[in-house]
């Protein structure tokens, strides 16, 4: 314990625990998780918050993001700068928000934002074409991906305006108990 | 100072008209109170009014940059002539001067909450400076790299209870209305939103203060931000806290500081530990890695088990065998007794005479330092526990179909696939190439069904009925001949049995029949039906699912039927000891069960899997089939359960078996088995196989125990209830043996007239019977509301573009002026542009222009606002709001011509006299830009109309006194301002935010006003 207290201080770690759903000891297995990925980046001395970031490359390795055919957009979302560069802290949020511990409201959000691939905070057709070619390889044809995207839309979308808003995402959601769990 | 110039306003798209007007009010407020707490509550007033109308937004990233503060330039050009009330510019600037400010704006409404809409403004604003200084300095000096985050916050996302999502929603909507602001444009809307995200900041501040610690850990860790805005909510939260708790009592608050810190850290080690001691968290990890929460919910299920098993081992070892092993710690085995080895499989012999069983209980009551009462442990531990498992079954069944069942909906079939199917957790490469793989197959299924929907003739559907029929008939009587035939085995196997004391290995052996047949068909007969299950051709997969899941449970069921009521009738008349001996045929039912199970997994797992990748590839590796190892798990815990009473131990046997048979599951499962192909949805499922354990096998089995205890004969000779006429007598016995001590009144009160009291069961099951029925009815009826609501959302997006349609329309019919506006207004643009000279009128006139830019973005791109549950409401106070105004308009209108010179009012008022002959041209176009007011389809209420025609006197009094005094116009505006403050005041109240049905209402009838003033204006 002696030497992992330099690597945070105490009001540190508890910012941490408050503002995530991880314990010390997992946000410090996450720290040198993060680490690991470059050492030669990563200060083992975070208690004057060095300004560090990893690149995507670096983060889309990881193995629990490696085969996620979401993982670009998963970076990008938890990114600060949205280019999938992350900060020690956008990492212990990325991997906050994906443990089973977050509620599924903030789940569905960011699981809305990961689907919103233009950031215009509506899922439209583009975005739908987008998931379906991410979920199956491109092995549609361009016409079965029009009609799958119609369909959605045509059950999804509560208000007709041809797109799915966060409020329509979340009806949905709330209708889908197996989301994310 | 300014005159109200008049200028056409044809054609003025209404969402310019909005931020014009807000922009407006915020100047008027200003200007009457010079009050920035005044303007910044006005901000949110009408903001969340508005939700929907959302004038404000800006690029993300733009609100990081530094812009130059339009209220601050702004100030000393409009009010000159007030210069004594004029705050010095100096002291507001940059980002400084918005986060000084905005503390006067939310210690406002400090403790009201973020739903507190209809507030009084006036009020909230005379109060507004004097607190605004303290506080400020309390808490926000404390943290000055607090501003600088508060200025690059991404998302206003504000939020804490039950206001997450609105919050969440609104913040979206905001940011995404306009993502493609044009950058000139940007200032006064990125000031704008900016000071509301503050505003709304900290109200969620508030909010969060307000929480006990716990609470407030919790909500912001539910933020939807990033970590370093959660990071700087939570400083402000505790900078807050801190602050008012020094103004108190510093030291207690000191110490309470430190215990709270202490107690916090404490509960984060408790919460750290509990994770290390989590069974198995590794393990279910991986699993889930690898094949998908579908297959984890087997393994949840098994651990589950496990617990229930863990937890009736711990209270029947403590309350029964161990006072029992203190008292007497030799088991009374007969001296010619030995163990041979084969008891573990036959659990006879030996075994017999340990506390494994009933019989090896004695009925005394234990005389050590405490009177220990074995009869009564016996009993009581029993029912307890049954009670205990009930009541767990019944709240985990109620939660899981209250979160999985009663709010699923199967319409949204496809969505559902594209968008929640995906399974985050899934790591491993090959699992993510099978699931792409299977999602385009069900994907193209769902298509092809779709587009070729054949209508089935009658002979195929006659066909399919009689398939059905078929492998439904010959299925229950599989099932039922199983239960014969167990039965006839064991009448056979009975007569062979004696009830000797000494048995020889062949006899010993021969128990060994009835559990082998038994688990066999158990093996067998299920392989049977999922045969059937490829005949038959049903429509989806869930109800091929349910078909086998119920066969399964029918056969199960009649097995065990038929073997309770062997046990009851024949081996309870029989056999001197009869609960040893069921207890012992349970024990071996157990045991093989447990064998079968491992059989089980070897040959339909290993061996497929063998077959599979050898011999014939065709078939393919074999799937992890999780309804079929649920329904074994179920069986099992079922033997459990009844066995309770006989063998009070069983639970430890239980624990072994499926610890075992965890990782055997384990291992099987990663070595032979590849991820399911359809997943279906896998919670439902989970809902499914709780309530199986509860209703037929969970009853059954403590219907069973409760039929023994209440109405069978205890054996004479061994166990606890010995010499009595029923095992419930104990407590008859107990209460007459009561009756003797005083103080002890209460208890045999209870017993005579709860428990056995007829009225009083009676009394009760009308009572529940009242409940069910108001809570059915209550049900029904959200049922039709939550119909109703989502027939109101679809009708208020129609009205929606109704509406929009209707204003494009009438936009597009007049084209000149428009133009010839836009004209002008480029003009102005440039003018400020180069002159540097932000004052409010350029501002307000680049938002517009902006607004409109964004209006035929839209139109081009032929998408309409997003909705909301409050479109209606918020787009008649919108229309309302660009009533108004196009009275500011007038004012604001005059100035560009004339304010590339000069930023003093005076001399812009000098100037307007000296113009005002040219309003005749104005003010000629005004009547048109009145009358097209209507047929713009706007002033949908009768609000609206009140607006207009307060609009039009005013503007009466602005012509007659144009030509004379400035005051005078300055009068009429304030005249016209306070008006405006008490119509704003009002309107809150009469839009109130949760709709209900009145908003409905209201959009019907601004739809058909609007729909005749459109006619009329024609």
């Amino acid at each position: 314990m002696g030497n992992k207290q330099t690597i945070f201080t105490a009001q540190q770690l508890d910012a941490y625990q408050d503002c995530t759903y991880f314990t010390r000891k997992e946000i410090l297995r996450l720290f040198y998780r993060y680490r690991d990925l470059a050492p030669q980046l990563v200060p083992l001395d975070y208690t004057n918050h060095p300004d560090v970031k990893l690149p995507y490359e670096l983060i889309g390795s990881m193995p629990e993001l490696k085969d996620n055919p979401f993982r670009q957009r998963i970076a990008e979302v938890f990114s600060e700068d949205g280019e999938g560069n992350m900060t020690l802290d956008d990492f212990l949020d990325m991997f906050s928000v994906l443990s089973e511990m977050a509620p599924r409201d903030l789940k569905a959000y960011y699981a809305f934002k990961i689907y919103d691939f233009n950031n215009d905070d509506f899922i439209c057709k583009s975005d739908l074409e987008k998931t379906l070619n991410k979920l199956t390889r491109n092995e549609l044809t361009e016409d079965e991906v029009r009609m799958v995207c119609e369909k959605v839309i045509d059950e999804a979308d509560l208000d007709n305006d041809g797109r799915l808003s966060l409020e329509d995402f979340q009806h949905m959601i709330v209708r889908a108990p197996d989301f994310l769990r | 100072m300014v005159q109200p110039a008049v200028i056409a306003t044809d054609a003025l798209p209404p969402l310019p008209a909005i931020i014009i007007i807000y922009i407006g009010t915020v100047f008027h407020h200003y200007n009457q109170q010079n009050n920035f707490a005044q303007c910044y509550w006005n901000w949110t007033l009408q903001t969340r009014a508005t939700q929907t109308s959302s004038l404000e937004t800006l690029e993300i990233d733009r609100r990081k940059t530094h812009h130059t503060n339009p209220y601050a330039m702004e100030n000393p050009a409009w009010h000159d002539d007030r210069a004594g009330q004029r705050h010095p510019p100096g002291g507001h600037s940059g980002t400084d001067d918005a986060t000084g400010r905005v503390p006067g704006g939310w210690q406002d409404q400090s403790w009201r909450g973020t739903e507190s809409i209809p507030m009084d403004p006036m009020s909230a604003g005379a109060e507004g400076p004097s607190r605004q200084h303290d506080l400020i300095h309390s808490t926000f000096q404390n943290h000055p790299d607090s501003h600088e985050r508060s200025s690059s916050t991404q998302l206003p996302s504000l939020i804490s209870g039950n206001t997450t999502l609105r919050w969440r929603g609104v913040a979206m909507r905001r940011i995404s209305l306009f993502p493609n602001a044009d950058p000139s444009c940007v200032e006064l809307t990125e000031e704008a939103i900016r000071n509301e995200m503050e505003n709304e900041e900290q109200d969620l501040v508030k909010e969060l203060v307000a929480l006990s610690t716990r609470e407030r850990i919790r909500a912001i860790q539910d933020l939807p931000m990033s970590f370093g805005e959660k990071k700087h909510i939570r400083s402000q939260v505790l900078a807050f806290k801190s602050s008012t708790k020094s103004q108190q009592f510093t030291c207690f608050a000191d110490c309470s500081e430190n215990m709270s810190l202490t107690f916090r850290r404490c509960g984060y080690s408790v919460k750290s530990a509990r994770q290390t001691l989590q069974l198995w968290q590794g393990i279910m990890k991986e699993i889930s890695g690898k094949f998908g929460t579908s297959v984890l919910s087997y393994f949840l299920f098994l651990k589950w088990l496990l617990m229930f098993n863990i937890f009736s081992f711990l209270i029947n070892f403590g309350f029964i065998t161990i006072p029992l092993l203190v008292y007497d710690v030799s088991p009374n085995v007969p001296p010619n007794m030995s163990f041979r080895g084969l008891e573990i499989l036959t659990g006879v012999g030996y075994f017999n005479y340990t506390v494994m069983y009933y019989g090896g209980y004695s009925n005394e009551t234990i005389v050590g330092q405490v009177e220990y009462n074995m009869q009564l442990a016996y009993f009581f531990t029993i029912a307890v526990y049954m009670v205990l498992c009930g009541i767990v079954l019944i709240f985990s069944m109620a939660i899981s179909f209250k979160e999985n069942y009663v709010l699923a909906d199967a319409a949204s079939e496809s969505a559902w696939q594209l968008l929640c199917s995906w399974d985050f957790s899934i790591t491993s490469e090959r699992a993510v190439r099978l699931r792409k793989n299977n999602l385009r197959v069900q994907l193209k299924e769902s298509l092809s069904e779709k587009t070729q929907r054949t209508r089935l003739t009658l002979s195929v559907k006659l066909k399919h009925f009689g398939v059905y029929l078929g492998s439904w008939l010959l299925s229950t009587s599989l099932a039922l001949g199983c239960g014969a035939s167990i039965y006839y085995l064991c009448l056979y196997e009975q007569q062979k049995t004696t009830d000797t004391e000494n048995w020889t290995l062949l006899q010993e052996a021969e128990t060994l029949l009835v559990p082998f047949v038994v688990s066999l068909m158990n093996l067998v007969v299920p392989l049977f039906y999922s045969l059937f299950n490829k005949f038959e051709h049903y429509s989806s997969h869930r109800r091929q699912i349910y078909a086998l899941v119920v066969r399964n449970v029918f056969l199960k069921m009649s097995i065990l039927g038929v073997l309770c009521y062997y046990w009851m009738n024949v081996v309870a008349k029989k056999f001197s000891c009869w609960e040893s001996m069921v207890g012992q045929a349970l024990y071996r039912l157990v045991i093989f069960d447990f064998f079968f199970l491992m059989l089980g997994s070897f040959f339909g797992e290993f061996l497929s899997n063998v077959i599979g990748t050898r011999l014939l590839p065709r078939i393919g590796v074999p799937e992890f089939d999780v309804a079929r190892n649920v329904l074994e798990l179920i069986y099992a815990q079922t033997l459990a359960w009844i066995g309770i009473y006989f063998s009070p131990l069983l639970p430890a046997i239980q624990i072994i078996k499926f610890f075992i048979l965890f990782y055997l599951k384990k291992v099987s499962l990663t070595q032979n088995c590849q991820p399911p192909r359809r997943t279906g949805r896998a919670a439902q499922m989970q809902t499914i196989f709780i309530a199986l354990l509860f209703f037929p096998f969970f009853v059954g089995a403590l219907s069973m125990v409760a039929y023994i205890s209440w109405s069978l004969t205890p054996s004479e000779r061994c166990g606890p209830f010995r010499g009595l006429s029923n095992s419930f007598s104990v407590v008859i016995v107990w209460i007459h043996h009561l009756e003797g001590i005083p103080g002890s009144q209460w208890v045999i009160w209870i017993y005579r007239h709860v428990i056995r009291s007829e009225i009083f069961y009676f009394i009760i099951t009308l009572i529940i019977l009242i409940i069910i029925y108001i809570f059915w009815q209550v049900t029904r009826g959200r049922k039709e509301l939550i119909a109703l609501l989502r027939q109101q959302i679809v009708n208020e997006g129609k009205d929606k573009t109704f509406l929009l349609d209707k204003l494009q329309n009438l936009q597009k019919s007049k084209p000149k002026k428009p133009s010839k506006q836009m004209n002008q207004k480029k003009h102005t643009k440039h003018s400020s542009g180069s002159q540097s000279n932000s004052s409010a009128v350029a501002q307000v006139l680049l938002a517009r222009q902006q607004f409109e830019g964004d209006e035929e973005r839209r139109d081009v791109g032929g998408v309409p606002v997003p909705a909301d549950i409050s479109t209606s409401s918020a787009l008649i106070q919108a229309l309302m709001a660009r009533q108004r105004a196009e009275d500011l308009d007038e004012n604001v209108y005059q100035k560009p011509d004339n304010n590339t010179s000069s930023s003093s009012t005076f001399a812009q008022a000098m100037h307007d006299r000296e113009r005002a002959k040219s309003h005749g041209r104005d003010d000629h176009y005004t009547p048109s830009g009145f009358s097209e007011n209507p047929t713009n389809g706007s002033s949908a209420l009768l609000q609206a109309m009140q607006a207009r025609q307060r609009a039009e006197q005013d503007r009466g009094d602005y012509a007659h006194d144009l030509p004379s005094s400035v005051s005078g116009v300055m009068q009429a505006k304030q005249r016209a301002e306070e008006e405006d403050g008490i119509q704003w005041t009002a309107a809150p109240s009469l839009n109130p935010a949760p709709p209900g049905s009145s908003a409905l209402i209201q959009a019907m009838l601004a739809r058909q006003q609007a729909q005749n003033e459109f006619d009329d204006g024609y």
